[in-house]
This record gives structure tokens, C-alpha cells and sequence, in this order.
């Protein structure tokens, strides 16, 4: 593939999860979605560079942030606009909610509400492959909160230990909510990752697919032809609050200026041509998905109780 | 006209031959858990298993509760079938975020695309001093969650008939409670490999049927409770009708309301507190179908309201003992002042010949 055509397909993913996410800052107040909506705008680059390296057969864990993750795993946007209403035909049943979306038949195998609690899974995801010679790679993403969490650590000893084919990603947007990374821990993510024996790679620019995607490349090579783990750190930023669609620039916990260097470098904002060009076929796409959310039923009462065993 | 053959056998021994069929059947099935495949093997329940299967199936793992059951909820993801063990009950809080938070709830929150089949089993202590922290009996607790299959097997073949249903039919996650004084009891055993269970693997059974009293029981109190019935009906002419309730999570509610219905006298005997545990729900269930079925107040037994003691002075009052197990079923059934004479002894020394430390 050409250096255009690439760049031209993962600027394709990354602006579909940003359009897909602005739509659903606009439908929000209607609350036709009532599901707490952590949204990945300013960070979609990581989740393209990431899954444009994997196969359909790579396992893919993530957070309660991975509207990102689900639609660059292949997931389908009609079933997850569903899923976001509460209907039936969403990809939970409607039982997930944005928190919770998961997608088996692309290997987008769950995302949780519990910070850090898939990283673990996507070790034992590594274990199964390594003993019954499946040859996938299992990915974890998570923040730098996550990796303050005891099972983060326990999850890198673990793979370290057995010597798994896991790669874990750490979307380092700098915040726990509103607490900054400087007042939460002293260690650098990659560089700790060393002390386990795994071997890792920083990113600084998070919002660079191109250099991502190249990085990445490298990575699952390695991880898929040694069954060793790996660590991944990228930089980047998040553009909205915490949980919810707003901006949150106005209260003193983070700067405007910060904002706008990222802005500045991102080129979902800064190639116009490109935007202008794919935006109309996306936004059909997206138009219809919600089309389909909004005629789809909710889920019949016996649903309820289903499921559970 | 087939032959059940009857066997006198352990009950570490009938864990140990559900762990090596579980191997030896299903190639995805790993044992992973603290010193599984060390000399001891886990109170010789998965001893020389590693060096009959391979290390990459019966393996040891770092000390991080919460990270393995993570590892095994993902390798349950991916095709493997893992036994967890943790050698005492207590340390199982450590995973109770995998466990409450993500194993139970993963087919439901994701629309039941997914399934998770484990088997964690926990071992509950008791005596020598285990005090506080390595004497928890934690059923209640799971159990309240949905999505747990929680049990408690109180025999040989109880063991045998739901470890094999576990692994060969069962796709979610289930918790096994074993109690640490049961592994050296010996009790006869008619299971065949693979035949059809007579019962839900998973449910209660009633271990023996009397009319004066119906006694649901848990783990290692059924086999006091079967003890204590034996000595009644011999002295006294009581009959007792015992319920093992076996599965905490998905007990028979309809055994038991028959039963209660039938005596009209209930005791529930728990190996943990009774506060929001196993008294409290059965109790539950009888006074919400038909209060009037009870001839008398229900009474419970379990713990005493504080953390476990280690001087054996204190540890006697902590737990009930067999004598006051006794006392409480001559009375629901006689009345208060029955005037029955009763031993002035324990009638068995389980607890006072186990030797620990652990």
C-alpha cells in the first residue's frame, strides 16, 4: 500500500470514531442515550494504529473509553448505536451500554467499568493462545490511572513470568478524571515496564496514526514470532471531560493552552482536504446507524432475566 | 440389572480423582493455583498431577489473587478451562473484583455473547489456631451475586458428580467451598465416571428423611448433622430429615418447603455467621411462602458474632458445638423442657485430633 492510500485509509478510521462520537455529543441531549459516554475524541489515532496491525483472530480488551477500539476492531456501527439506545439489536443486547460494548466475532472481547480490571484478561487470553498454539496476540488498553492499579503490575509480572504473547497499551492522556498523572505516581510507564524484563516503546504523538501504525507493525511482529509481551506507551490527549460530551477547559485543573497544541498537531482538524473528502460517505453511514438504533425495539421484558447462568 | 460397586474412600482422594479425570478428559482443563504442583499438592488434592500431565497444565502462580483470576477469566475467554485453588478461603477476597465484578456479570453485560467456565475452588479452615484471617467461611457472600454458581460439597461423590459437571457441562463460573476437615473423613462412594447424576449436580439433596425435624445444613455441618440424627434416633426415637443444601447459590427452595411443610420444625446449621448469611436466606424463603407451615420459631446455627479467635479456649465458644447442635434439635422438637438426659462429652473429637498447623 502506498504512503497516501495508507495514510488515506487510517485517516478514514480515525475520522469515522471522531464523526460517530461528535454524533453522539449531538444526540446527548435528547437523552435517547442514557449511558454514562466516555468518549475517545482526541485519542482516536492510538485505538486506528493499534488495530490496523491486528487480525480479526487478535483479542482485544479494553476500558469503559472504547468507542475507539470497538469500531477500529470492525465492529458494527448499526449494533453499536443500538446498543447505546438500549435497544435489542444492540451488540450487549442492550444490556452493556456504552461502558461495556464487546464484539466477539471481530475479537473486540470486552471493555469494562472497573479501571485496569481487563488488563489481566487479555494475559489469560495469551496464556489459552500460547498453549492451545492459536498464534494470536491479546491487547490490553488502558490509561496511566490504570497502571496504578496493583493488577496492572501483577498482570506484566504474570506475562513476563510464562512469557505470553500480550501486548499492553497505555494511552497515557496524563488524567485520572481530574487528577494529574505528576500528583498520582513518580515512575514512567515504559521505563518500569523494564524492570519486569518487558520490553517497550514510547509514542509521543498520539495523535500521529502514520507513526503509530508503523510502531505497532513492529511490535505485533515481534509479539506474534516470540510469544514475549511487550508494552506500548503513546501520549495523548483527552479532549472532553472525563465522562460526558462537554469541554471542560473552562475549570483550572488542565490549561486552554495544552488544548490547542493538540489541536494544533491533530490532523483530524488540520487536513481539511481530507475531511471534506470522506466526511459525506461517513456521516451516511452513521446516519443510518442511527436510523437503525432508533427503529430497533427495546429488548422484551424476559429479557431481564436472561443471560445470567 | 447393573452393579454399583461401593467404595470407601476420602474425600482428598475423591478431589484428587476429579482433578486428574478432569485432566486426563478434557485437554483444555490447567490447574493453576499457590504450591498445586509442590509436594504437598494442595493438601494432596492435586499431588504428582503435575508430573503425570505436564507443567504447562497443573502449574504454580505468582501471589496475585486478583491478577490470576483475571488470567483465568481470560484463558476461560480463549478455550481453556482453569481450576483455581486457593488454599483458604479467606485469600479469595483478593480476586473478588474478578470474581463479583467480571466473571459473574460477563455473559449478562455483554448480551450473552460470551461465557466464562471456571472452576475456583477455596478451601475454608478450621482449628489449630487458624484464627482471623485463615478460618472465613465466605459462601453467603457469593452467593448473594448473580451469576456465581457457589458450592459447597459436603461428600466424596458430592465432589466428584460437580467438579465433572462443572468442567464437562457447565459454561459459567463456578465456586467450590471445600472444608479443610473433610479431607481426611472417609465416606463410601457409589459414583461411576460419567453416569447420570440421580440429582442436580448443582442442587440439594436430602441425606436422610425423618418426620420430627427438618435440618438444612451446609459443608461439614451435614455430616455433624448426620451424626447427631444417627445418636437421636437411637436414644430419643427423633427423627431428623437432613438437607444438604450443597449449592448455596441455587439451592432446591421446594425440597426444603416440602420438607418444612412435612416437620413443621426447621434448623439451618452454616459453617459461617448467620447475620445476612445461609440462616437468613432459608429462613427467608420459608416466611415468605407460608410462615404457618412452622410449628415452632426457626433456630440457626453458625459462628459466633466475631471474627475467629485462635486460643482453643476461646475458638470452643466461637463455633457451635455438637452437644449444643443437640440440645437445639431435642428442643425444637420436645420443647423446652423435655427433660432428656443428654452426654456430658462432644460426641465426636474431629476438632480436637486435627493436628495443623495447616
Amino acid at each position: 500500500m502506498s504512503m497516501n492510500k495508507l495514510y488515506e485509509k487510517l485517516f478514514y478510521e480515525a475520522l469515522r470514531i471522531r464523526l460517530v462520537e461528535e454524533k453522539i455529543i449531538e444526540i446527548y441531549p435528547t437523552d435517547k442515550i442514557q449511558s454514562p459516554v466516555h468518549l475517545s475524541i482526541g485519542q482516536e489515532a492510538v485505538a486506528v494504529g493499534i488495530c490496523n496491525n491486528l487480525l480479526p483472530t487478535d483479542l482485544l480488551y479494553s476500558s469503559y473509553r472504547s468507542h475507539a477500539y470497538y469500531i477500529a476492531k470492525g465492529a458494527d456501527l448499526d449494533k453499536m448505536f443500538a446498543e447505546l439506545y438500549g435497544k435489542e439489536a444492540g451488540c450487549g443486547k442492550g444490556k452493556a451500554g456504552s461502558m461495556h460494548l464487546a464484539e466477539k466475532s471481530v475479537g473486540f472481547m470486552g471493555s469494562s467499568a472497573i479501571v485496569a480490571s481487563t488488563i489481566s484478561h487479555a494475559v489469560g487470553s495469551a496464556l489459552a493462545s500460547k498453549r492451545l498454539n492459536k498464534g494470536q496476540v491479546s491487547v490490553a488498553t488502558f490509561g496511566d490511572g490504570a497502571s496504578e492499579e496493583g493488577s496492572y503490575h501483577e498482570s506484566l509480572s504474570f506475562a513476563a513470568a510464562f512469557r505470553l504473547p500480550v501486548i499492553f497499551v497505555c494511552e497515557n492522556n496524563g488524567l485520572a478524571i481530574h487528577s494529574k498523572i505528576e500528583q498520582r505516581h513518580t515512575y514512567v510507564v515504559h521505563e518500569h515496564a523494564k524492570a519486569y524484563g518487558v520490553k517497550s516503546v514510547y509514542i509521543e504523538e498520539g495523535y500521529d496514526f502514520m507513526k503509530i501504525n508503523k510502531v505497532m507493525a513492529g511490535v505485533v511482529e515481534y509479539v506474534r514470532e516470540t510469544g514475549l509481551p511487550y508494552v506500548v506507551e503513546v501520549k495523548t490527549y483527552r479532549y472532553k471531560e472525563h465522562v460526558g460530551i462537554g469541554d471542560d477547559h473552562n475549570v483550572p485543573y488542565r490549561s486552554v493552552d495544552e488544548f490547542n497544541e493538540w489541536k494544533n498537531a491533530d490532523p483530524l482538524i488540520q487536513d481539511k482536504e481530507s475531511i471534506a473528502k470522506f466526511s459525506a460517505k461517513i456521516n451516511d453511514e452513521i446516519a443510518r446507524a442511527v436510523k437503525f438504533a432508533e427503529e430497533s425495539p427495546f429488548p422484551a421484558d424476559s429479557e431481564l432475566l436472561a443471560d445470567i447462568y | 440389572m447393573v452393579t454399583i460397586s461401593e467404595k470407601v474412600i476420602t474425600y482428598k482422594e475423591a478431589l484428587l480423582r476429579s482433578m486428574d479425570d478432569a485432566l486426563a478428559n478434557f485437554p483444555g482443563v490447567v490447574i493453576m493455583g499457590q504450591g498445586v504442583d509442590d509436594h504437598k499438592g494442595t493438601f494432596g488434592s492435586t499431588i504428582n498431577l503435575a508430573g503425570k500431565y505436564g507443567k504447562d497444565r497443573v502449574f504454580d502462580i505468582p501471589l496475585s489473587e486478583e491478577g490470576n483470576a483475571g488470567v483465568a477469566i481470560g484463558a476461560a475467554l480463549n478455550g481453556l478451562y482453569p481450576i483455581q485453588t486457593h488454599i483458604r478461603n479467606d485469600f479469595s477476597l483478593l480476586a473478588s473484583n474478578q470474581l463479583i465484578n467480571i466473571a459473574a456479570k460477563y455473559k449478562y453485560m455483554y448480551g450473552g455473547h460470551f461465557e466464562v467456565p471456571f472452576l475456583t475452588r477455596m478451601i475454608i479452615g478450621r482449628s489449630w489456631g487458624q484464627g482471623a484471617q485463615h478460618s472465613q467461611s465466605l459462601q453467603s457472600l457469593f452467593a448473594h451475586i448473580p451469576g456465581l454458581v457457589v458450592i459447597m460439597p459436603s461428600s466424596a461423590d458430592a465432589v466428584l458428580e460437580s467438579y465433572h459437571h462443572a468442567v464437562a457441562n457447565y459454561r459459567g463460573p463456578v465456586i467450590s467451598i471445600e472444608h479443610r476437615l473433610l479431607y481426611d473423613f472417609t465416606f463410601k462412594s457409589t459414583y461411576e465416571y460419567g453416569a447420570t447424576a440421580q440429582h442436580d449436580p448443582f442442587s440439594s439433596r436430602i441425606v436422610r428423611s425423618g418426620k420430627d425435624i427438618t435440618v438444612v445444613a451446609t459443608s461439614i455441618m451435614v455430616i455433624e448433622a448426620q451424626r447427631i440424627a444417627d445418636y437421636l434416633a437411637k436414644e430419643f426415637a427423633i427423627g431428623c430429615e437432613i438437607i444438604d443444601l450443597h449449592s448455596v447459590s441455587h439451592y432446591d427452595k421446594d425440597m426444603i418447603l416440602r420438607s418444612v411443610r412435612k416437620t413443621g420444625k426447621l434448623l439451618v446449621a452454616d459453617t459461617s455467621w448467620q447475620a445476612y448469611g445461609v440462616s437468613a436466606e432459608i429462613s427467608r424463603v420459608v416466611c415468605e411462602s407460608d410462615p404457618s407451615m412452622l410449628k415452632a420459631p426457626v433456630i440457626s446455627l453458625g459462628m459466633q458474632p466475631s471474627p475467629c479467635p485462635t486460643s482453643k479456649h476461646l475458638e470452643d465458644l466461637f463455633y457451635p458445638d455438637d452437644l449444643s447442635f443437640t440440645e437445639k434439635i431435642i428442643e425444637l422438637v420436645k420443647g423446652k423442657n423435655h427433660g432428656l438426659q443428654l452426654p456430658g462429652r462432644s460426641l465426636n473429637e474431629v476438632y480436637k485430633k486435627f493436628k495443623g498447623p495447616f
